[in-house]
């Protein structure tokens, strides 16, 4: 019987599909470039609903993902070249042969780019007036690394009994339920993992890392006066167990341990669901929006439209374009998008839940300044996105899996802190309302309008918190929102985002986002 | 991929050694081999791109075991049974079973609501395997699909976008001369996505195997004539690779030229207000599949979290209209927008993965809620539910029909039906019919004055499946409608809709006699919408800042 899979699997096969992608890949006739990712992931989990048990597991995935970039076949370096992929899960036969099973898909990888690199030179000839921005499968440079990164834990994730995972989530669970009826249902599930990534390149990068992810699920469904409210949220980090069992209290990371982050949940859907759904009036009012709002209004309005891939139109059939790029001479970089006291960046270097070192193209990791002090001043880019603009990848290519192909995706992107003190900033309105907790967005297409619904809703009336309301929420244009800024907090708060869906076949994927209290001018929304 | 032999021969050496362990009572072994073939497509004539951008795949084989241990000395509840999933990839031998049951033990818990695994003789009346389509819904031609038909696909689509951009005289008017037409800013994006789907089922219960073999092709489209905000869709569902032309991007870029507007000056705007619109079958299909249909589950009704609670057997719409998921698709009503009348219909689906009948769910019947998705773990525990009358409406006793386990999939990333998850409800191919279907001109007549949207995007339950409310912008292939017919282009993304699903389920004016099949981001079902006049929908007027920030 072969040996079970684990993250210690890679050991072994490191050496041979090094030779494989740095040396025998060059044979291959017209291969200008591939890379492999190759993971595996150890993973236990559990499910409960309404405080009993419904599933646990324990289990292991193991896949691999290849790029080629390969010129036309039958020609010199002058021929066209274009991208092909292939991706594959692995399971614990595959161990022994893993080198064939590689190469097999290399070898599909670069039939792949080698007939779409053919057909590109065929529509270039074809159309020559339409067909002349068809263009080479260009990669800006990055030097190839050779590293490893370990995972940060004070628990493995691998140590912990499946039966105290179970327990977690029963437990979990339970903290949701009340006494008096009003939790009609409720679900908890708790997971940790350890991921071990390779990515190897024909440059000669060589880079292994390895993430402890340990994570928490909550819904609680409460009855009410105004009907039933649901209400969800995660917990999570790039750390071990200890994240569930314990509370963790690091800076702008602040996470209760499992059992009290559902209590908490439950206390909040009980409170919202018993409240009046708010009645919104017809202007612009001044809003406080706390961190947990702020940290989905990052992730939506200044996150996602900072990607490059959806700048540069990748995404026009799906996640949609950005507003901050109309093409490469007429776009919003250098200009004035939001107040001065806004700033946003993308960290994947400072802890959070999109943590890395280097990205899935081997790129070294870098803050990068979204917007900085209201000016609009980087995209988050890959090596192709970062080729055809001109400048320096910043390492921000991630899939979610190593037989997807990265995307260009967040990281740990916030709302820089700002010097008030939250307090203060609510004290100062006269009239208007606090926007608590994030629940669901609804972005428009560019992500040129947001609205987004909050947990619960406040009045402030002389500087004191007043009234709370269900069913509210904001709406605005993004970038008259982010100019109406005129106060931020100095409490950062950063959260973890588990499930940001991008791609085709899409892809979820774990990332950090938050932001500190701030202060604006929005419509409110309410039901319908 | 592996051959359905293989998958059928090792479902049944599973099923024989996983039956003999003598802590087994019951068990259900799934196997399947699946690939998702995927080209993306970007295309933009004023900024360098491949044309192509992703040809790629992944693939998968494996088993799954879903198995019902005895009860042992230390296990509380439900009698001392538990449950358990395990599941193995790329290894179908003994060794591999072993591993997947192994998983499974490991992982059972005492689910107090578990009553057994699908018993055919527990469901209320006994379901009856629909009769095979001829040719079923697979194509050989898709499951043996090379790498170099993978990439032509993806070039089609390029070839026809081109074609019909290159062939639009109103580009050349808009651009002045025709060296000048790639600054108008054409953009093509989407995808062609083929999926080969091969599964095989048994159980303690269902021990003769059962398997099916699938196939799909779809094709999505966007084109714009950016300088202009002329966006426009196409896009395609094929059972047969030979059938497949590419012509939905010589659709959208067409949608796309038509929209820049040159009549016009381009798209307009709209004020914010309460409309009479006519939803495409791409706004209908989006809003099912988002805002309804999370509603229309039975595991929602338990959890006290549908619009639709406690009204089962009641009208909760418009007698127009009735909405229903039939995973066979064998309706001979549907025949006349089947794209090959001689093969079985793309989706289509004879078998669930449990081993059940796949079959025909009504919904919604003339306005009425006459029935919900289900697998069967959620069949049998509303059953068993003190409070089931109470959140459906009626008691389930009565409603077993309505409530059957029709639906219990086992979901990839994309689509394909995947060993390594547990069967959950899931939908399959949901068609919207008219109780007076009208021609789309008579709906125009009928509006009169109001908005054709012919496209959505991101439509959420802002406030909660619970609620119905949902908000979202439209962002391509409308228009205003003025006087009965299409007048003006509407521009993008500068309309924001605020609405709930139980008003536009009731304010509907009238249906569509056509339905088209509609596909869905990153999913394999097939939505078969026709076009719904809708009265008073509410629309908000967004982003006005954007007409002065690029000039």
């Amino acid at each position: 019987m072969p040996p079970r899979i684990s993250a210690e699997t890679l050991d072994t096969l490191r050496p041979g599909l090094r030779s494989l992608i740095a040396e025998r890949a060059k044979r291959l006739p017209g291969l200008r470039y591939c890379d492999l990712r190759i993971e595996v992931r150890e993973e236990k989990g559990a499910v409960a609903e309404n405080g009993a048990p419904k599933a646990g597991s324990e289990d292991y995935s193991f896949d691999f993902g290849i790029r080629a970039i390969s010129g036309a076949s039958g020609g010199g370096p002058q021929r066209a070249s274009a991208a092909g992929y292939y991706g594959r899960v692995l399971g614990q036969s595959d161990a022994a042969n893993i080198e064939a099973v590689v190469w097999e898909g290399l070898e599909q990888a670069h039939r792949r780019a080698q007939a779409s690199a053919a057909q590109k030179e065929g529509m270039r000839q074809r159309y020559p007036l339409l067909g002349g921005s068809l263009s080479d499968s260009e990669l800006a440079p990055v030097p190839p690394a050779v590293d490893t990164v370990s995972a940060a834990y004070a628990i493995d994730p691998r140590s912990v009994p499946l039966d105290a995972v179970i327990r977690m989530a029963v437990d979990g669970c339970r903290a949701l339920q009340d006494t008096r009826g009003q939790v009609v249902y409720c679900a908890a599930s708790a997971s940790a993992q350890l991921l071990r990534e390779l990515f190897i390149s024909s440059d000669g990068a060589d880079i292994d890392q390895t993430f402890a992810q340990t994570e928490g699920f909550a819904i609680a469904v409460c009855s009410g006066e105004h009907g039933n409210f649901e209400l969800y949220d995660f917990t999570g980090h790039q750390r071990g167990w200890e994240i569930l069992a314990d509370d963790y209290d690091n800076g702008p990371i602040k996470l209760p341990n499992f059992v009290d982050f559902c209590g908490q949940l439950s206390a909040d859907a009980r409170e919202a669901a018993a409240a009046p759904p708010l009645k919104p009036p017809e202007r612009d009012v001044v809003v406080v929006t706390n961190p947990h709002f702020n940290t989905l209004l990052v992730h939506e309005v200044v996150g996602h439209p900072s990607e490059l891939d959806r700048a540069l139109k990748y995404e026009t059939g799906y996640a949609g374009r950005s507003w901050f790029l109309k093409d490469l001479r007429d776009h919003q970089l250098g200009q004035q998008i939001a107040s001065p006291l806004v700033s946003a960046f993308s960290d994947p270097l400072m802890e959070g839940y999109g943590s890395f070192r280097y990205d899935h193209e081997g790129t070294p990791a870098r803050r990068a300044y979204i917007i900085r002090d209201g000016v609009l001043e980087e995209f988050l880019n890959n090596r192709q996105t970062a080729a055809i603009m001109g400048v320096s990848p910043n390492g921000s290519a991630r899939a979610t899996e190593a037989q997807l192909v990265p995307l260009i995706r967040m990281t740990n992107t916030v709302f820089a802190p700002g010097d008030r003190n939250p307090q203060d900033i609510i004290a100062e309105v006269d009239r208007g309302y606090y926007i608590e907790g994030h629940r669901t967005p609804s972005i428009a297409e560019s992500r040129e309008n947001f609205r987004i619904t909050a947990v619960k809703v406040y009045e402030i009336e002389n500087g004191q918190l007043g009234r709370l309301y269900r069913d509210g929420g904001i709406t605005a244009d993004s970038r008259d929102y982010f100019r109406s800024i005129d106060a931020v907090g100095n409490d950062l708060r950063v959260n973890p985002i588990p499930n940001c869906g991008k791609g085709q076949p899409m892809q979820a994927k774990r990332m950090s986002n938050g932001g500190p209290t701030m202060r604006g001018t929005a419509r409110l929304t309410g039901p319908g | 991929m592996l051959s359905l032999d293989r998958l059928r021969a090792a479902i049944s050496e599973a099923l024989e050694y996983v039956s003999t362990q003598p802590d087994v009572e019951a068990a259900e072994v799934f196997a399947s081999a699946d690939a998702n073939l995927t080209v993306r497509l970007n295309y933009t004539s004023h900024i360098p791109s491949n044309g192509v951008e992703e040809p790629k795949s992944t693939e998968s084989f494996g088993l799954g075991l879903r198995v019902v241990f005895r009860p042992g000395t230390d296990a509380p509840g439900n009698g001392g049974r538990r449950t358990g999933f395990g599941s193995e990839p790329n290894d179908l031998s003994p060794a591999g079973v072993q591993r997947a049951l192994d998983k499974a033990r490991a992982g059972a818990v005492a689910d107090p609501e578990f009553i057994s695994l699908p018993q055919p003789d527990d469901i209320i009346p006994p379901p009856n395997p629909p009769s095979a389509p001829p040719g079923g819904s697979y194509d050989p031609a898709i499951m043996d699909v090379n790498s170099e038909q993978l990439v032509d696909t993806g070039w089609r689509m390029m070839d026809r976008a081109l074609d019909a951009f290159g062939s639009a005289e109103d580009l050349l008017a808009l651009a002045g001369q025709p060296d000048r037409i790639p600054d108008l800013g054409l953009i093509l994006g989407g995808d062609v996505v083929l999926l080969q789907s091969r599964m095989a089922v048994a159980s303690t219960h269902l021990p003769q195997v059962q398997s099916e073999q699938n196939t799909l092709l779809m094709a999505f489209a966007t084109a714009m004539v950016e300088r202009q905000n002329g966006k426009g869709s196409g896009w395609s569902v094929n059972g047969r690779l030979a059938g497949f032309d590419g012509q939905a991007a010589a659709e959208a870029a067409r949608n796309a030229v038509a929209a820049a507007g040159l009549e016009y000056g381009g798209g307009r705007r709209a004020p914010t207000g309460a409309y009479r619109v006519i939803l495409g079958p791409q706004p209908v299909a989006e809003i099912l599949e988002w805002i309804i249909m999370p509603g229309l589950h039975v595991e929602m009704f338990y959890a006290g979290a549908s619009p639709f609670l406690g009204r089962l057997g009641r009208d909760i719409a418009s007698p127009e209209i009735s909405i229903y998921d039939d995973g066979p698709l064998l309706g001979p009503e549907l025949t006349p927008a089947r794209p090959e009348p001689a093969e079985g219909p793309p989706g289509s689906r004879l078998i669930t993965d449990e081993g059940l009948p796949a079959g025909r769910t009504e919904l919604i019947r003339r306005g009425q809620l006459t029935g919900l998705l289900s697998d069967y773990y959620n069949y049998r525990r509303i059953r068993q539910d003190p409070n089931a009358r109470q959140k459906l409406g009626r008691d389930p006793s009565d409603a077993l029909a309505a409530i059957a386990p029709r639906n219990g999939y086992r979901p990839g990333n994309g689509g394909g039906r995947n060993f390594g998850s547990p069967p959950s409800t899931i939908a399959s191919n949901l068609v919207v019919e008219a109780a007076n279907g009208l021609p789309s001109d008579e709906l125009l007549r009928r509006v009169g004055n109001g908005i054709y949207i012919g496209r959505i995007w991101y439509t959420y339950p802002v406030n909660g499946i619970t609620s119905g409310d949902f908000s979202g912008t439209v962002i391509a292939d409308s228009y205003l409608i003025k006087d009965g017919r299409l007048d003006a282009p509407l521009q993008p993304n500068t309309l924001r809709m605020n609405d709930n699903a139980q008003r536009v389920l009731n304010n509907i004016i009238a249906i569509g006699a056509h339905r088209r099949p509609t596909v869905r981001w990153s999913s394999d079902q097939v939505t078969w919408a026709p076009e719904i006049a809708i009265d008073g929908f509410g629309l908000e007027e967004i982003s006005e800042y954007m007409d002065g920030v690029y000039r």
